[in-house]
């Protein structure tokens, strides 16, 4: 019985061994990556969270602790408010239009017969551009002297002068929308095409059967099968918008006057061309968090939705 | 404090000064303009040009291995002095890596970032007399690089806007200041005289003063298909040094001797409200406030301005037929006199600085002298630009002189007259560029209606006070 008892002890003894040994062995080989991950993500977040708190700017890069100076401040900037406001409408606008019109460019795609190879490469055209170039290019479509809009406008007798498309400010950010609906479109329509030629002929036919009409059949086969493919679709589709600096920036600048400022251009206007980079840093930690709830916000929404 | 007295030593006027002109003359020391009358004459002429050929620098040392690694300006006539960097290199050894290039706003930004951040990594970076104080932590002194007898051809007014707290900081390579341009086939057209004597009770005639200017704007805005009265760089620095320069044209200040804003006084609104009006009548186009310099020289050259205010650099430029519809069409006349009496020139000088960060400062200091020589000066110097070197203007003259073209030669008569009498530089403080960030947006919303001049300037006076406060200028 002892000789037993001794066995197990040594048995547990060797299996604890075992395991503490592979957990070392584990924790061993996740090091480089942690390193690797807190050098480029956690340190700039830890350091440029601790320099929202100070005076630093770039013409005298020496922190000065200012407490909750630079977030009162943001507070107080009517700036601020007016491209936070913004920045939620355009995400929002741009998001749904972009999801809807890719949405039904992949199911009349998919319903092509002839020519689906040729159409899927001109879907991606978009896609191959990069932001700077396609703000370049739409600046140059709603340019009010010599702008392609107004010139078709114009000869066609709809337009007698010309329409200040990037001045006004809800033309400006329609403009602006416009780019950016044209640039991420054909993502979400190639993924949503990819879902929907994945989903089984058979369903459609046992629903031709039971005398389902084209609407029944998308609400009912198609639409919910999408699902996993609609999220990364719109996971993507919001990380692509969120990060549109370039075609924002190239098209307005956030102007005139502030008129289509989003956070994304005032922040680097108050961090780079104002030089105060600690209140840029506030900003860009107050939008963090806004993110990161209104991402929490969607994916609820999807799960209730039950897409996920 | 001292350090602002000297800001204040800095402010202007002389600075630049001669900086096309020459033989060299005293720099004026009031930090104000110069009252428009009486007119100096122009400066005479320097003497002789160095030589038959002009002469290159930089070219004496082999740098072997070295590769530079520069930021620099981009685009239009800023090009053409990058070609001849194939020659350093063979003359040196060296390889010169163009790693940035943007326009200065652009360049502005990347360089603020990179110092700050410690990550510029350059060799040799372009630079301004308006930017460099806000650099100058992070510049290398270059008084040790360049022997007095190599700046001795280099306007010394100029030379001393480059230098801060007893150093060298910038080595020029091209001067310019404003110039009114106006369309002579529209001022010569005798019906449009006949109308507008009719309409305005005197004769058409450019523009002596800014009120005159606005009559014609007014004028010829719709005279021809597409014309426009006028158009200003709308956006960045551009719009609130334009603003600044009518400013003091107007009697106005920008900031007061203890660094307060003063540009929102009586003279400030009546300015801000002369561009509101050009926007609001639709003198201008319409998408001005998104124009910088390229954008408003396009607008003159494509034939859709009538007068503007201009740099002598797009000369060349607007001269080309190929390129220009006004080629030929067009002359220059000073800036107008505001209603303080004054002629009022914004003026500045692009130039080439070392970051104290460099490791081949030898090389990049031989990189400049071979840029800022007399032969590549004087290149760009036929492309329009005012050069920075007595000798330079020398030959310039003597080119002009002989020239088929009368306006070759009257440029450069009107030139040497405004940078003696109407020269203006902004204050060399480093918070420059920031305060004209401030300010711009408020300006853009004036002319576009969201905001009264007056309540514009004042929120902006208030924002620039407070950045100024806390940059140590004063106690708010």
């Amino acid at each position: 019985m002892a000789q037993l008892t001794q066995a197990s002890a040594l048995e547990r003894r060797f299996t604890s061994a075992r395991r503490s040994g592979a957990s070392g062995f584990i924790v061993a080989m996740l090091v480089p990556s942690l390193v690797i991950i807190a050098f480029v993500v956690a340190f700039p977040l830890v350091y440029s969270f601790y320099l929202s708190f100070t005076s630093y700017t770039l013409l005298r890069p020496i922190p000065a602790w200012n407490d909750f100076a630079n977030y009162r401040r943001l507070l107080q900037d009517p700036i601020f408010g007016q491209a936070f406001i913004n920045t939620l409408l355009f995400m929002f606008v741009t998001v749904n239009a972009a999801f809807l019109m890719g949405l039904f460019l992949s199911q009349a795609v998919a319903r092509t017969i002839r020519g689906q190879p040729l159409l899927r490469t001109l879907l991606m055209v978009p896609m191959m551009f990069a932001p700077v170039m396609v703000g370049f290019q739409f600046r140059w479509f709603f340019n009010d002297q010599v702008g392609l809009v107004n010139n078709i406008l114009t000869s066609l007798g709809l337009l007698n002068g010309s329409i200040p498309w990037l001045v006004d400010r809800w033309l400006a950010m329609f403009s602006i929308g416009v780019a950016t609906v044209w640039m991420n479109t054909p993502v979400v329509a190639i993924i949503l095409l990819a879902g929907t030629l994945s989903i089984s002929p058979e369903l459609y036919e046992a629903a031709d059967v039971d005398g389902a009409n084209s609407w029944q059949k998308f609400r009912a086969i198609t639409y919910p099968l999408l699902g996993p493919f609609i999220t990364i679709a719109l996971t993507i589709l919001s990380l692509d918008v969120a990060r549109g600096f370039d075609i924002v920036s190239i098209m307005t600048g956030g102007g005139p006057a502030h008129r289509t400022e989003l956070l994304w251009t005032y922040v680097p206007r108050v961090a780079i061309q104002e030089a105060r980079f600690g209140s840029g840093a506030a900003m860009s930690f107050v939008t963090i968090i806004v993110t990161v709830v209104f991402t929490l916000y969607l994916f609820r929404q999807l799960l209730k939705s039950r897409i996920l | 404090m001292s350090k602002h007295k000297l800001f204040a030593s800095l402010f202007a006027v002389g600075a630049v000064l001669a900086a096309c002109a020459a033989p060299p003359s005293p720099a004026p020391q009031a930090p104000q303009p110069p009252a428009a009358e009486p007119t100096q004459a122009a400066p005479a002429a320097p003497a002789q040009p160095s030589g038959d050929e002009p002469k290159v620098a930089g070219v004496d040392r082999r740098f072997d291995g070295v590769t530079l690694r520069a930021a620099f300006i981009g685009g239009g006539q800023y090009e053409k002095m990058y070609e001849s960097i194939k020659d350093w290199e063979a003359a040196t050894g060296a390889k010169v890596e163009i790693v940035y290039k943007g326009d200065g706003f652009e360049i502005d930004k990347k360089l603020k970032t990179d110092f700050a951040a410690g990550t510029g990594d350059y060799d040799v970076v372009w630079d301004h007399t308006s930017f460099f104080s806000q650099y100058i932590p992070f510049l290398e002194p270059l008084e040790n690089y360049f022997t007095q007898e190599e700046l001795k051809d280099f306007s010394q007014a100029i030379l001393k806007s480059a230098t801060r707290d007893g150093h060298l900081w910038l080595i020029p390579r091209h001067a310019d200041i404003s110039v009114v341009h106006y369309r002579t086939d529209l001022y010569g057209n005798e019906q449009y005289k006949a109308e507008f004597k009719a309409k305005y009770g005197y004769d058409l005639a450019p523009p002596e003063t800014w009120k005159q200017f606005f009559d014609h704007a007014e004028f010829f805005t719709g005279k021809e298909p597409g014309l426009f009265g006028t158009n200003f760089a709308g956006k960045e620095e551009a719009l609130s040094g334009r603003f600044y320069e009518i400013l003091v044209a107007n009697g106005g200040k920008m900031l007061d001797e203890n660094f307060k804003p003063a540009f929102n006084s009586e003279a400030g609104v009546k300015t801000a409200q002369f561009f509101r009006e050009l926007y609001a009548r639709k003198l201008v186009p319409a998408d001005m406030t998104s124009l910088l310099w390229d954008g408003v020289a396009n607008n003159f050259c494509q034939g859709n301005i009538a007068v503007h205010n201009e740099w002598f650099g797009w000369y060349s430029y607007f001269q080309d037929p190929k390129n220009c519809k006004v080629a030929g069409k067009f002359d220059l006349i000073r800036q107008p006199v505001g209603e303080g009496g004054i002629r009022s020139g914004w003026a500045g000088a692009h130039a080439f600085s070392i970051p104290a960060s460099s490791k081949n400062k030898e090389a990049a200091a031989a990189l400049i002298k071979f840029l800022t020589s007399e032969k590549i000066m004087y290149e760009e110097a036929k492309l329009g630009f005012l050069p920075v070197r007595d000798s330079v203007w020398a030959r310039l003259i003597a080119d002009a002189a002989k020239s088929d073209n009368p306006l070759d030669k009257k440029r450069l008569e009107i030139a040497q007259t405004a940078i003696a009498n109407d020269f203006f530089a902004p204050p060399l403080i480093a918070e420059w560029i920031p305060l004209t960030n401030i300010l711009t947006p408020k300006l853009q919303a004036i002319m576009l209606g969201d905001l009264d001049a007056k309540q514009g300037l004042d929120e902006a006076a208030a924002e620039v006070e407070k950045m100024l406060a806390e940059a140590g200028y004063y106690n708010r």
